[in-house]
């Protein structure tokens, strides 16, 4: 069942058996898995619910039905980085790549040594269920049908240079090549969570409740019993969801502190230990046609320096929208650059920065402190450099790096000036997308928000399951390792006393 | 509305005849999509958004040493004028630049033309 918060008369005080806060990757998978217990789920989204058919491939129109703060979040800190998240049914998994990837050994290594984690997220058994989600999500690599030219050229690059790069695994099922991924998938092809885990959990009887804000925790002592919120429908009606067993919260590492400082979960590490993955990409104009706007959005990555260098370089379509605001110049001299960019092609470096800074609630809304510390900055400017290196063996005839302080065009033989770019992150353009830690997991109440049973520290029946609880980022894309531990999550909350 | 001053701001940053296939900011309809940008952006969205185009038409004059506003320079220096702020020293300065053209791109890369002129099915 269906309840549009947009529309009047959707409900004042429901009781569920378990009311998940959140339809993203981790609310859709624990929406999935407790449905299949037979017991009543209710999913609460804030964003509308938005039919497939209905996507449009403008970037304005998309970024305010679909996108938080109609795409202009930003962490404040150095330099300004806007923050990308979906809001929406499905969440990020709606406008995101759906580019999967398997926690790394060497990532989860130091949650089970350094943070004590390896009994409650076994490898083991995330790995079984990785195995599940990607047969239910027809998780495979990207094939060259689809690539278009701007993932061939990283082909080219990776045969000419022999480094480690592959086409991208994704939970994709029939690709059409329209490079609409970061607008929707107006084909449904995208496995994203509104087209599979959603629409499963609600066969099975749970109620998906959109355009409804949930405000703050309900207690009866140190007991999670419900919900409280606000539909968006005129006036603003206020809503009650009961929990019988539990509430469980994955609105994502920036709305999950916010929502549980408001509900009196005190911790001095709540909003805090945020990690991100600050991409940052550059374009290489070829000398032939290369029109990004056919072929899979991301459909090849280079992880040949993701140990030694915590970073990773990845195709990406975007829009003209996107594209034109980042060419150099104003005026004639932009215009005449907008008609290189059929010729152009945009990877980016997606870095594993040790930055930490934090997420808070404030009276103007929230606020995400973040800045790369110097460490950052030099290897960003090394993948920056590994990027140039790529595009020149893909034949790239120049690189335009949109860094403020270096030329605005390289040529084949000067991409080691990218490793002289300002050690200063205001002479970048970056995103923020992958976002974690800020109520981290921890075996003892001193050193996190959540427990290892997912349960926050001190409460009872009010459980965690999104990327927030991770102690450190990941170094690859969380979309996938987000629900394998979902799914680890809502088994053991399930199997739980409650 | 665009008042004079913000529309010269916006024809200096997209002007016409610049390519047969790529039309100038108001020869795209730039006027309807800033009635929709004001009816339905952000108040934050809005507020930055005129305030990169305030400093584009009193501050990026006197980044060439030119008495502002930018309206009363000819088209060359109009667009001089805007490119320094790209290259400012100063971060503020580069973003309202960076603002301002992301927002006039949220309009000109969805047009239909200019899609089509770079082999975008629009």
């Amino acid at each position: 069942m269906r309840i549009d918060g947009s529309k009047p008369g959707a409900f004042k005080d429901e009781a569920f058996d378990y009311v998940i806060v959140g339809s993203g990757a981790a609310g859709a998978t624990a929406a999935r898995m407790l449905s299949d217990t037979g017991r009543s789920v209710a999913v609460i989204e804030e964003g509308p619910a938005i039919d497939p058919k209905e996507f449009r491939n403008e970037i304005f129109p998309t970024f305010k039905r679909m996108f938080r703060d109609q795409g202009s979040q930003v962490a404040r800190g150095r330099a300004f980085i806007p923050v990308i998240q979906g809001r929406c049914l499905g969440g990020s998994t709606v406008i995101n790549s759906a580019i999967v990837w398997r926690l790394p050994d060497d990532v989860w290594q130091p949650w089970r040594d350094e943070h004590g984690l390896g009994d409650a997220l076994p490898l083991a058994e995330l790995h079984k269920n990785w195995d599940l989600i990607e047969r239910e999500l027809s998780v495979a690599r990207t094939p060259p049908a689809v690539w278009g030219e701007f993932n061939r050229l990283m082909d080219v690059a990776k045969k000419k240079l022999g480094v480690s790069a592959e086409a991208i695994r994704r939970n994709v099922k029939d690709c059409q090549a329209s490079a609409r991924c970061l607008t929707g998938c107006p084909t449904s092809a995208k496995q994203s969570m509104l087209v599979t885990y959603l629409p499963y959990a609600e066969k099975k009887g749970a109620t998906l409740i959109t355009s409804a804000k949930a405000r703050e925790i309900l207690w009866e002592g140190d007991r999670a019993v419900g919900v409280a919120g606000a539909f968006e429908s005129p006036g603003r009606p206020r809503f009650r969801a009961r929990a019988r067993k539990a509430v469980i919260v994955a609105a994502s590492a920036i709305q999950t502190p916010g929502l549980l400082a408001r509900s009196g979960v005190d911790s001095p590490h709540l909003g805090e230990h945020f990690q991100a993955h600050p991409g940052c990409a550059m374009t290489g104009i070829f000398p032939n046609k290369v029109v990004m706007w056919r072929g899979a959005t991301q459909g090849y990555d280079a992880d040949h320096h993701r140990q030694d260098g915590r970073f990773k370089i990845e195709t990406i379509a975007l829009q003209p929208e996107i594209v034109f605001a980042r060419l150099p110049g104003a005026g004639r001299r932009w215009m005449r650059a907008m008609l290189e960019t059929p010729n152009a092609a945009i990877w980016a470096v997606q870095m594993r920065a040790w930055a930490h800074g934090s997420v808070r609630e404030r009276f103007f809304g929230t606020d995400i402190q973040f800045s790369l510390t110097p460490r950052d900055l030099v290897q960003l400017r090394r993948g920056l450099r590994f990027t140039a290196e790529l595009f020149f063996a893909a034949g790239a005839k120049e690189v335009w790096p949109g860094i403020h302080g270096l030329p605005e065009k390289i040529l084949p033989g000067q991409e080691w000036m990218l490793e002289t770019a300002p050690a200063d992150s205001r002479s970048y353009s970056m995103i923020l997308s992958h976002l974690f830690g800020t109520a981290r997991m921890s075996l003892r109440r001193s050193d996190g928000v959540v427990g290892p049973d997912f349960a926050v520290h001190g409460s009872k029946n009010l459980f965690v399951v999104d990327s927030s609880i991770f102690p450190t980022n990941t170094g690859v894309n969380p979309q996938h390792t987000i629900m394998g531990i979902a799914m680890l999550a809502a088994r053991r909350i399930s199997e739980a006393r409650l | 509305m665009l008042n004079p001053r913000q529309r010269a701001v916006i024809d200096a940053l997209l002007p016409a005849g610049v390519d047969p296939g790529l039309p100038g900011a108001f020869e795209s309809g730039f006027d309807e999509f800033y009635a929709d940008f004001e009816r339905s952006a952000l108040l934050p969205m809005r507020l930055s958004f005129k305030a990169a185009l305030w400093a584009s038409a009193w501050l990026s004059p006197m980044l060439i040493c030119r008495l502002p506003p930018l309206s009363r320079l000819p088209r060359e220096e109009r667009e001089r004028a805007l490119e320094a702020m790209g290259k400012s020293r100063f971060y503020l300065v580069r973003q309202l630049l960076l603002l301002l053209k992301a927002v006039c791109s949220f309009h000109y890369g969805a047009h239909p033309q200019v899609r089509r002129t770079l082999g975008m099915t629009p």
